[in-house]
């Protein structure tokens, strides 16, 4: 049995895991870079470790050191959460190695389902449709050229090639015609040699106007699998997911049975062990394609939470101990949707943004659950990733849904930094949002020109008569000019006597 | 009572009307609720609660749904921004400094690059011009709106 687990992890997931274990009634360990001291994270933890260091790659990825502070506390086992080291298969073997419990899937299945070239063979062997496509494993660089070539006639144009090793749209071309083949191929190896050390390049159809589908699996060492049902997340900027939804709107429920069943045969191809999700691209024609597999707790978890039932980090430390998984049959209830609060200026081509969260007022009420690792006093600092929250409503109905989504974004008070806010908000009332025809390019396709928020002279000019009566009330004589002193204060918020903890 | 505010580099000035308890401008009315939130009356009759804060000169303000940063302009400040000066975007890291001064640069080229937050962002050169000054070298941190380098336009 495992009595204590260490989170080797920061921010909201290290907050998300550490309740987890708080309500499992297991003590809990937090490791803790030198500019993270005091943050929430590390007050929700029984412990903290200081890690040394001034760079991620000296803390968060010190292996040793995160091993070693496992062992000087007695820890049975480590969560990696998402990001960071979560998907290293050697840090898996290093944490087995060093007698503790590693909180996600064997060390193999991670490699496996890493390497997206070994990831394509051994779902096709299983049965898992892939998009059309052919690997190239030769590691000569002017053979693999003729070898991509001759693949690329073969799969037709347009087409795709991406590095077996890449992530991140890194070493990644899309190309539309032959002439254009050789360029693009000799940058893409080049670019995958640079960023992963193995320039191994693979080809495959670009199917353009797809949906990004993904769904949950839990898989526990008595031999269950399961699926959780999907989630879409078609609506991304720079690869990165803003909007993201349970069920899906145009899903069905065959669709979502063989669906389901292709994750389930993808998880259990190599013995697939705890939480982990199944990407796959929905063609216009209703087919679908084994995109890749995520080896981890995901960003978006919690609208699958909301509509299942299924609290998936318990069913994680449940799994990792030996038990059973506690969830039965699939009973999709309601709809969910998260959008991702960045510190970013979208009117500024989303680029991030800093400064003190002078007030940070969450929106309440029913359906409405926040993820963060934030709170009011709090100073966003250019470190690590700008995503400050994520927001999460459930309700009876999609339309339901997007309303009280609505709602919330209107009641999110943050002031001190730039957020995406209104970003989000103006999203809801996207006709493509509104009707669930959303595509990765719905972002591009709105606001090609980039976003701007829409106002009117009237409200633009009750804020700035708001601001000049502020002055003139004297407020900034009651509220703080910098962070740290708003809690002392307490100009605005009310939970501001609550521990600084929100409930 | 008067009031100047920087908005996106236009100088706008509110003069409010003293009314019962509150003040007046432009067809919007402003009262105060509690502390660190205004009653308003929009010129178009709708009504909303205004969360406020000020953070250095900058007056938050978060009305209906929308969030505004509007830089107050304390009286005799001036509005001129660093002249011919590349400033920094957004706070971070410079990772490269890819000229030195009396280097002929033209529109377009990197001139150095900073990271934050995960990304790289380029200076890059809006004339064609000569490199008069770099403020910051490889390594430094940088706070917003700080003045990277210098560069003289070529006539």
């Amino acid at each position: 049995m495992m009595k204590k687990i260490l989170v080797a992890n920061r921010g909201e997931i290290a907050c998300r895991v550490l309740r987890a274990c708080r309500e499992a009634g297991l003590s809990t360990v937090a490791v803790c870079a030198p500019n993270d001291q005091g943050t929430l994270f590390t007050e929700l933890a029984d412990e903290v470790v200081l890690l040394e260091g001034d760079t991620i790659a000296t803390t968060y990825l010190d292996q040793a050191q995160i091993i070693n502070a496992a062992r000087s506390t007695g820890t049975d086992g480590i969560h990696p959460g998402f990001g960071f080291l979560s998907e290293r298969a050697d840090f898996a073997q290093a944490v087995m190695d060093a007698g503790l419990v590693w909180i996600g899937p064997s060390p193999h299945a991670i490699e496996q389902m890493g390497d997206k070239m070994t990831a394509r063979k051994t779902m096709k062997a299983a049965g898992v449709p892939v998009i059309p496509g052919e690997e190239v494993e030769t590691e000569d660089e002017a053979e693999a050229l003729i070898a991509l070539k001759e693949a690329a006639e073969r799969v037709g144009y347009p087409l795709l090639l991406k590095a077996s090793s890449g992530g991140g749209g890194k070493g990644m071309r899309a190309v539309t015609s032959p002439d254009a083949f050789e360029e693009a191929a000799v940058a893409a190896r080049r670019e995958a040699v640079a960023a992963f050390g193995d320039g191994r390049i693979y080809v495959e159809r670009l199917l353009s106007g797809s949906k990004h589908i993904e769904i949950q699996v839990l898989a526990d060492r008595t031999g269950t699998t399961v699926h959780l049902g999907e989630r879409e997340c078609s609506v991304q900027r720079r690869h990165q997911k803003v909007f993201e939804e349970a069920p899906g709107p145009t899903m069905n429920a065959e669709l979502r049975e063989a669906m389901g069943a292709a994750a389930v045969a993808a998880a259990k191809a190599v013995d697939y062990e705890g939480a982990g999700t199944v990407e796959f691209l929905l063609a216009p024609s209703g087919e679908f394609f084994f995109l890749e597999m995520n080896t981890r707790i995901q960003v978006e978890h919690p609208v699958t939470e909301l509509v299942t039932g299924v609290d998936i980090v318990r069913e994680q430390l449940r799994i990792a101990d030996g038990q059973p998984m506690s969830c039965g049959d699939l009973h999709l209830r309601g709809h969910a949707i998260e959008v991702r609060l960045y510190a970013e200026d979208p009117a500024n081509g989303f680029l991030p943004a800093i400064g003190p969260l002078t007030v940070f007022r969450p929106p309440e009420g029913p359906g409405v659950r926040l993820d963060t690792g934030v709170r009011e006093g709090d100073e966003v600092t250019p470190n690590y990733d700008p995503m400050l929250a994520k927001l999460i409503v459930w309700a009876p109905s999609r339309n339901e849904a997007l309303e009280r989504m609505r709602r919330a974004l209107d009641e999110f008070v943050v002031l001190g930094t730039t957020t995406n806010v209104r970003f989000l908000r103006e999203l809801c009332d996207n006709e493509d949002v509104v009707n669930g025809a959303t595509t990765t390019t719905t972002i591009e396709d709105t606001w090609p020109n980039g976003w701007s928020p829409m106002r009117s002279e009237a409200l633009v000019n009750a804020a700035m008569a708001s601001a000049a009566a502020a002055e003139s009330f004297g407020m900034h004589r009651s509220t703080s000019s910098s962070g740290g002193a708003a809690q002392a204060e307490g100009p605005a918020s009310p939970f501001a006597t609550l521990s600084r903890r929100y409930p | 009572m008067q009031h100047r505010f920087n908005v996106n580099g236009d100088e706008v000035e509110v003069t409010l009307n003293k009314t019962d308890g509150g003040w007046d401008w432009e067809g919007a009315t402003i009262n105060q609720h509690t502390r660190g939130r205004l009653h308003v009356r929009m010129a178009d009759g709708r009504t909303a609660l205004a969360h406020a804060a000020k953070v250095g000169d900058v007056w938050w303000v978060h009305l209906d749904g929308h969030t505004f940063a509007l830089e107050r302009m304390e009286p005799g400040a001036s509005s001129q921004q660093h002249g011919g000066g590349l400033v920094a975007p957004m706070p971070g890291k410079v990772l490269e400094t890819l000229v030195e001064p009396g280097d002929e640069v033209q529109a377009g080229q990197a001139l150095m690059v900073l990271e934050a937050m995960k990304m790289e962002h380029r200076i890059v050169a809006a004339h064609d011009g000569t490199v008069t000054a770099v403020h910051h070298q490889a390594g430094e941190q940088v706070p917003q709106g700080a003045v990277l380098l210098e560069l003289e336009e070529t006539n």
